[in-house]
């Protein structure tokens, strides 16, 4: 094996946790029972990577073959970079019946006719998405394949998710994903996370939704010594409103994982205390980030706790609304109150 | 390298008792209860009752202390972030003793890194060497001058030709300090307020505990309360038209589960117009550098909240400011502060005197 193939053994040895390297070895299939019994497992990760890289010596295995460890350790583990969501829009009529195997040589061909130095690598994965690697050279390089692009895409959907891609190489990853999967154009779908599966989910409607209803639940009583029953009774009643509202916002139960939302806002200045600032043509510009473990959930606790206004203000819950966490706000017409949203390009 | 020598002996001692006409304007008087917490204090002496946040301070000239500070010195100051400190008044204090202290400094250091060693490690001295030096050009008024303190090391196994880095820096600082405070002190004490410290815990947690057995005195930490962090950013702000704050930054934090962190970021121009416009309405014209009052500053950010609210209908009253920062410099509550550019060296450090001052138990 060639040192690029031992870097990034050493590497994907490394990333991969001790306790997952057994079956992450046995699942790659790269490695015999009776090779991967003769490895001690307790010992430290830097004996076995000499160990692992004897035996990959032995079966005279090359950077393609570890390249194949890789990607299924990234799909184990998809949460360790940042991922971006992008939008593909206006399908052709052939779109609907683009299957696996045509998708895969059509990626290939079109993205090495774009780029000569090109790996690609892809592989379907058991929840029906299309997982695809690729490490990029350029016309004098050999591809790197210590800094691969990673794309996951689901077939008929119109949504594809990529990771650590360049701006530089953005262009071209576009065109190969929409010549093969027979759309019009690709878009940035303004989302992206640390968490794959809660990207997806938010796209695709796949967590617990709260509809607006005339007759919401029936309230519970709580406690039995009530001191004064019409302030109790009227305080939980606006705080169950509140939780209503608030869940109606963002979804009931465990909420997909966002890490941030960010909002850039070009609005006029209004506040009927600061005459001079709200009499000034030019927008007041200002970027605000919010952050959290769960940012859904920690908005649902703003409103539900009442530290965020209820109704809550369609600038929030746009994000589990339209699946965004981009936004760039501006005024819609000079002198009306509405705010529009405008996708960032 | 050797700034131990360097202990000016000029520096009077501004300890004791000075009988000197009050400056222009009485604190006592204009000290009024602001809305941050420690204000409401109550003292034990009249001198002491005084001890509130201004809420009224003059507009920070550009004061170039470049012609005055050793360059060396302000380079330090300005590139480092200081973790803060107060320190109560330090008893027996001489600007003249410096380099006894550069020596017993050293000698304890060494003494407690050594502990719990059976034998004496050869050469073990060379290994740490503190330094004191007057930071001359700070103090104004009847301010006891500036202390820098600065430890120097070598690496364990270095050759002997390496020459030592500094590893531990830290100043003990009191500017534009409360005059009837600072005369209401007994004979023998002198107040440096305001512990600026950036290295390792461990060296920091030795200065602390040498200063407190030497000058009888104590540290706590110094919490910059939203009062402070407030008129943190108007004085950044103020200055944006002799120097570009490039952006006026506040990062607050709701207290809902999980937390969340709100990072509101406002364009300079933006921010600079915003507090001019809170400005005009109160401006003195006879008085046109001014003072600032506090109800200008909260103008100033009550401004800014509201138009977050207007857009987000989420209340950040409901959270707490934990940092402010521009591209002069940045504070943040757990009292780390930033000072990026020298011309304002003068007016931060006074406003953290006297958040020290207040910090400080009576």
């Amino acid at each position: 094996m060639n040192d690029p193939g031992k870097c990034l053994l050493k590497r994907v040895i490394r990333r991969i946790p001790a306790n997952m390297l057994k079956t992450t070895l046995s699942h790659w299939g790269r490695v015999s029972d009776a090779q991967l019994q003769s490895v001690d497992f307790t010992t430290s990760k830097w004996a076995l990577t000499e160990k692992l890289l004897n035996i990959c010596e032995e079966n005279e295995l090359t950077v393609k073959h570890v390249t194949e460890l890789e990607m299924i350790h990234v799909i184990d583990y998809p949460n360790l970079g940042m991922w971006y969501a992008f939008q593909l829009f206006d399908p052709d009529d052939a779109a609907p019946s683009v299957d696996m195997t045509q998708f895969k040589e059509q990626f290939k061909f079109h993205l090495s006719k774009l780029m000569r130095n090109v790996s690609v690598k892809i592989k379907k994965h058991t929840d029906e998405a299309i997982w695809i690697r690729v490490a990029w050279g350029d016309g004098f390089s050999r591809p790197n394949h210590m800094k691969p692009t990673y794309v996951v895409h689901h077939l008929q959907s119109s949504y594809v998710f990529v990771t650590r891609l360049t701006s530089k190489l953005k262009p071209l990853l576009s065109q190969a994903l929409v010549l093969s999967t027979r759309y019009q154009g690709i878009k940035d779908a303004n989302l992206s996370g640390r968490n794959l599966a809660a990207l997806r989910n938010l796209l695709m409607r796949q967590y617990q939704q709260v509809f607006s209803t005339k007759f919401s639940t029936p309230l519970a009583e709580k406690s039995e010594n009530i001191s004064n029953p019409q302030i109790e009774r009227e305080q939980a009643e606006s705080a169950t409103k509140r939780h209503q509202m608030a869940c109606e916002a963002f979804g009931d139960g465990v909420l997909p994982q966002l890490q941030s939302a960010v909002y850039k806002l070009e609005t006029k200045f209004r506040d009927h205390n600061n005459k001079t600032m709200t009499d000034r043509e030019e927008p007041f510009k200002c970027i605000v980030k919010f952050t959290s473990t769960n940012l859904l959930e920690s908005l649902r606790h703003c409103a539900s706790s009442g530290i965020a206004s209820t109704p809550v203000t369609p600038l929030l819950s746009s994000v589990p609304v339209k699946g965004r966490n981009y936004f760039v706000i501006t005024d819609n017409v000079p002198g009306s109150s509405s705010q529009t949203n405008r996708p960032q390009k | 390298m050797d700034r131990a020598t360097t202990s000016a002996a000029s520096t009077p001692h501004r300890s004791a008792l000075v009988k000197r006409r009050s400056k222009s304007k009485s604190h006592r008087q204009s000290y009024r209860s602001c809305s941050g917490g420690a204000a409401s204090r109550i003292g034990l002496t009249p001198a002491l009752t005084a001890r509130r946040l201004n809420t009224s301070r003059k507009a920070p000239k550009s004061l170039n202390i470049t012609e005055r500070v050793n360059a060396e010195h302000l380079a330090l100051l300005v590139k480092t972030k200081w973790k803060l400190c107060y320190a109560t008044p330090l008893y027996q204090f001489r600007h003249t003793m410096l380099k006894s202290y550069a020596r017993q400094l050293s000698a304890f250091i060494v003494a407690e890194k050594q502990r719990g060693l059976a034998v004496e490690v050869e050469g073990a001295q060379n290994h740490f060497r503190a330094s004191f030096s007057v930071l001359q050009g700070l103090a104004e008024a009847d301010d006891p001058e500036t202390i820098l303190i600065q430890i120097h090391s070598k690496p364990l196994f270095s050759s002997s030709e390496e020459p030592q880095r500094c590893v531990w820096s830290g100043w003990l600082s009191c500017i534009n300090g409360n005059l009837d405070y600072l005369h209401s002190l007994p004979q023998g004490f002198t107040c440096l307020p305001l512990f600026g410290s950036s290295g390792t815990e461990v060296l920091t947690t030795l200065v602390k505990s040498w200063c407190q057995k030497t000058f009888d005195c104590s540290f706590g930490p110094l919490e910059i309360n939203y009062t402070s962090l407030q008129w943190f950013m108007a004085l950044l702000t103020n200055c944006h038209t002799e120097s570009n704050i490039q952006h006026l930054k506040m990062i607050w934090s709701i207290p809902v589960e999980p937390p969340l962190q709100v990072a509101f970021t406002v364009s300079p121009q933006d921010a600079w117009e915003l507090w001019s416009s809170v400005r005009t309405a109160t401006r003195d014209l006879a008085d046109p550098g001014g003072c600032i009052d506090f109800e200008e500053v909260e103008r100033f950010t009550q401004g800014l909240k509201s138009h977050f609210y207007r857009h987000f209908r989420l209340d950040l009253s409901a959270g707490s400011l934990k940092e402010v920062s521009t591209a002069l410099g940045g504070a943040s509550i757990n009292g780390r502060v930033k000072i990026s550019n020298s011309r304002y060296m003068i007016t931060t450090l006074a406003l953290l005197t006297e958040c020290a001052l207040l910090k400080m138990p009576i």
